[in-house]
């Protein structure tokens, strides 16, 4: 991994040069962002009128682990915690897929490797970096996992991969929040 | 004319007209989310102080949840899916609840 990250430039841009490599991997990470969010859609079996206005027929939480994680549960209470997902989870999943979908653009557009954001494309980018990360976490079984036990996975364990990378999201997401921190 | 309601909207009912029972927003811990995030979320969503959502993100991670907004139930049902949308763990309930 090549990039230094982001840093702020003037007083609304953050700017971060990627290699090509790196490029293609988070863009892949959006697409993947993207596409496991489309599979929690009805596939038209919604009522047309309802999707329209946002309510879908789902009101039990996902099976998958990660697809639980990016859309959880509003209350601890199973019957208040379904109603609220009716009413709102095709929302938050939009939302979600809107911040992928911006980083990918993004993405796809700097040629160079060049990337410059602002505060509201940043904030995007920051909710897809995080949902990348829960994403591999949950993956990982970070909730289960000590720091030592990651640090220590075979090289040629395949978790290894997701490992480095999940830890690289983390670095990237660390310096563009220190870049919008940044007062001066 | 009778009106037929079942206990639930009669329950709803009585939430719209009860002013001193504020629900709240809670954020639970998470290995995942990085210290520096929830705090700038917080700030974000919340419009804090960077020293108020420091400490309620240090409240989160030692205690392993902290309230982080209080108002009416609509209120923290929008503040429950802003936190979502960011990835934050969230909840809501009422603020007489126990957590």
């Amino acid at each position: 991994m090549k990039s230094e990250g982001f840093k702020r430039h003037g007083s609304n841009s953050y700017v971060a040069e990627f290699a090509e490599n790196e490029r293609e991997i988070l863009i892949n990470l959006t697409e993947q962002i993207i596409e496991l969010l489309a599979e929690r859609a009805d596939h038209g079996q919604e009522d047309p009128l309802a999707a329209m206005v946002g309510i879908t027929s789902h009101d039990s939480p996902p099976e998958d682990e990660v697809l639980h994680r990016l859309l959880p549960n509003a209350y601890q209470d199973q019957a208040d915690s379904a109603e609220f997902r009716r009413y709102t989870e095709s929302t938050l999943r939009s939302k979600k897929q809107a911040h992928a979908m911006a980083m990918r653009m993004y993405l796809k557009s700097a040629e160079d490797g060049t990337v410059d954001l602002e505060h509201d494309s940043a904030n995007a980018w920051l909710g897809a970096i995080n949902d990348m990360r829960l994403a591999l976490g949950v993956r990982l079984n970070v909730q289960e996992r000590t720091q030592d036990e990651l640090e220590l996975l075979a090289p040629d364990d395949p978790m290894r991969g997701v490992y480095v990378v999940y830890g690289w999201l983390g670095w990237l997401q660390e310096g563009l929040i220190e870049a919008l921190m940044d007062e001066n | 004319m009778m009106v037929k309601t079942d206990t639930r909207i009669e329950e709803q009912i009585r939430e719209i007209f009860s002013s001193d029972a504020p629900w709240v927003t809670i954020v639970w811990d998470d290995p995942i989310n990085l210290m520096t995030y929830v705090t700038y979320v917080l700030m974000e969503l919340f419009g804090y102080p960077k020293a108020k959502a420091q400490a309620l993100m240090m409240k989160v991670h030692t205690e392993g949840k902290a309230v982080v907004s209080t108002g009416s139930r609509e209120e923290m049902e929008h503040d429950v899916a802003r936190l979502h949308e960011y990835g934050l763990w969230a909840t809501l309930q009422r603020g007489d609840q126990a957590i």
